[in-house]
């Protein structure tokens, strides 16, 4: 029925405005807005200092540069042993030739905006931090609290609550990468200033070049590099709503924001079961740029295991958090 | 009367153990029903039932003909209730604490929320945080939380505690208006008895999990058989006649003579023997037995045996 669900669309949005509520009325989370800001400053500022002299003006012989590059990387690639290293030699090489066929110099010389929210995209750890201190705390401070008891006895099934929850938690998330994408922009353009031709990313597909719009291309590597946080921040939650526990949900997914890639590459040096562990699959930008963890993996592959992690988790948050008897 | 909500022989078993053990009864709507027992003896475990808390072993309750175990959001709509201690969001004010309740039931608007702030008098106080309110404060907030949506049943555990004097009978007065302007169905519970007396037209005495007495508290309270202090002298003496002449009359000697449990129908006959054996007599009072005297019989009487 369409009323029905126009109802249950209404509750949805009142939950998560009262979740939002929740949220901004802790001064906590403006600290966590505040130390984002002030680390995407920080890290502008050394980065100012650092590229400052290194940037020459343009380069007059970028052609010639970019030909004798192309004939070395043609000499490794014939000397490449696997086919992944060859792709990767070859990839640069048609994207070289792009270039001078179409006359687009490698903007590598000088450091402007783009570069820096490129750069500032290693501060999505950061953002994920946060994500996951509001995500595990979501439904185990309500516990604490005492609260969850009159968050029950209202006419709405636990089923609701627990997801507005959860919903709660990924715009959280989204608002911690908006910001930081638009105070890096801000940033960026403040210290470093726009390319004097607006610059285009080169996409390499298939092997096949194509030029795509450079905000376009930044916001969609901050979305394939946010897959890990998104996973950690759902691994956060559900440890949060079976153990009722944000501490260890805390602790436990911290650890692994921080620990989690390097562990699997070091196991998956030696067991390619490592594949199927999550770290192994929450960078999909392995597939596009580089090479995958273990031999053999395919994009494919990488987002089923990232969906059976995500149903895994949700399923073991909610079926718990349906059945438990309340007695905080 | 109508009863609106009913529990049908409700047993609860945490770990193997049963906190509750079929509990049957049912409240009406527009009376106080109180619930009164010993520290755990399974008030709030009963509670938490009734309000979809914790899960039902084995029973039903059913509240205006809703399951709550099988039609859960039909049933609770019907309830406002403050389990345990009324805890609230201390990080905001009174006022974003019942909007967030507000959101959570359809249809109250900002009048009903201003409306339902001066009833329980914290219309000064609600934009303050929670966390800067007196216990008594946070009680009346609770009680606010639970009024916004009209509900039909009211289930308070110990509503009354940490409440001032003025406080208890405040809430008194206003839990038995509710019941008799609003047609409500209130459930109290509590184990200080002598509020319950005051404040309850009905009263389930629960012990160890089980109910082992429903009963108006009028009835309750008067038996037909009274106690009347007799102050005699002397008293010792008195004592044996009294035992000799009425064998089967409960005795107690209390400090300012004896304490005789009869029947009105009998002092004149009791007078006329006390004098002709030369006592003195110089004062008869009626003992009001209280709830509590009662509670202890009932309780020593039916409570004393251990169901495992
Ligand atoms: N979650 C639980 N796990 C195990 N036992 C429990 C649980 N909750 C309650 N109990 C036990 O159930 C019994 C009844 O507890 P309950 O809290 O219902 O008592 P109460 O009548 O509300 O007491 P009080 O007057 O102290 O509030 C107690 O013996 C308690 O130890
Ligand atoms: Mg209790």
């Amino acid at each position: 029925m369409k009323s029905q669900l126009q109802r249950g669309g209404q509750t949805m949005i009142n939950l998560i405005k009262n979740e939002w509520m929740k949220i901004f009325k802790r001064p906590g989370t403006y600290v966590m807005i505040g130390i984002l800001l002030a680390i995407v400053c920080i890290f502008g500022a050394i980065e100012k200092y650092e590229v400052k002299g290194n940037n020459s003006s343009p380069d007059n012989r970028w052609e010639q540069n970019l030909k004798q590059e192309n004939n070395a990387l043609k000499q490794q690639a014939k000397s490449a042993q696997t086919k992944t290293e060859k792709d990767f030699y070859k990839q640069k090489i048609v994207i070289n030739e792009y270039r001078l066929k179409h006359n687009i110099p490698p903007d590598a010389t000088t450091y402007h905006i783009w570069d820096f929210v490129n750069d500032a995209g290693g501060l999505i750890q950061l953002a994920g931090l946060f994500t996951i201190i509001i995500s595990a705390g979501i439904v185990a401070s309500e516990f604490n609290w005492g609260t969850i008891k009159l968050l029950l006895i209202r006419p709405i099934s636990r089923v609701m609550i627990l997801l507005s929850k959860y919903v709660t938690v990924l715009l959280f998330a989204l608002l911690m990468l908006s910001i930081l994408f638009v105070f890096a922009t801000v940033v960026g353009a403040f210290l470093f200033g726009f390319p004097e031709q607006t610059s285009s990313y080169l996409n390499y597909v298939n092997g096949k070049v194509t030029e795509q719009n450079m905000v376009l291309h930044l916001m969609i590597y901050y979305g394939l590099n946010s897959i890990n946080m998104i996973m950690l921040t759902t691994m956060a939650f559900m440890i949060s709503s079976v153990f009722r526990n944000s501490s260890l949900a805390i602790g436990i997914s911290i650890f692994l924001l921080l620990t989690g890639a390097q562990i699997t590459t070091l196991l998956a040096i030696k067991f390619s079961w490592a594949k199927y562990l999550l770290f192994a699959n929450t960078d999909l930008t392995q597939y596009f740029e580089g090479t995958p963890v273990v031999d053999g993996m395919t994009l494919g592959f990488s987002i089923i295991m990232l969906l059976l992690y995500f149903l895994v988790f949700q399923a073991l948050a909610f079926s718990v958090f349906k059945k438990r008897d309340v007695a905080a | 009367m109508k009863s609106i909500i009913e529990l049908k022989e409700v047993t609860k078993v945490i770990k193997g153990r049963k906190i509750i053990d079929n509990i049957s009864f049912k409240v009406n709507k527009g009376e106080v029903f109180g619930f009164l027992g010993p520290n755990g003896a399974g008030k709030t475990t009963t509670i938490r039932m009734m309000v979809g808390l914790m899960g039902i072993t084995s029973g039903d309750i059913e509240i205006a003909g809703h399951s709550i175990k099988t039609r859960f959001e039909d049933a609770v709509r019907y309830v406002g209730a403050i389990v345990e201690n009324p805890e609230m969001y201390k990080f905001m004010s009174g006022y974003d604490n019942l909007i967030h309740f507000a959101r959570m039931s359809k249809r109250i608007t900002k009048e009903k929320i201003n409306e339902v702030v001066a009833l329980v008098g914290l219309t000064d106080r609600i934009h303050d945080k929670v966390k800067t309110y007196s216990l008594g404060m946070r009680q009346r907030l609770g009680l606010a939380q639970c009024l916004l949506h009209d509900p039909e049943v009211l289930i308070l555990d110990e509503p009354t505690n940490g409440l001032d004097p003025a406080g208890i009978r405040e809430i008194r007065d206003y839990l038995r208006l509710l019941a008799r302007e609003k047609n409500m169905a209130v459930i109290v519970s509590s184990h200080l008895l002598s509020e319950m007396e005051m404040m309850c037209d009905r009263i389930g005495i629960i012990q160890n999990g089980r109910l082992i007495d429903v009963q108006f508290v009028k009835e309750f309270v008067q038996t037909d058989k009274q106690s009347y202090e007799f102050e005699v002298i002397p008293s010792e003496k008195a004592m044996i006649l009294f035992q000799t002449s009425f064998p089967d009359v409960r005795l107690i000697r209390s400090s300012n003579g004896i304490t005789v449990e009869v029947k009105k129908e009998e002092i004149p006959n009791i007078v006329k023997i006390l004098v002709e054996a030369d006592f003195q007599i110089f004062s008869i009072k009626e003992v009001a037995k209280t709830l509590e005297d009662r509670f202890l019989e009932v309780t020593a009487a039916k409570g004393g045996t251990n169901h495992d």
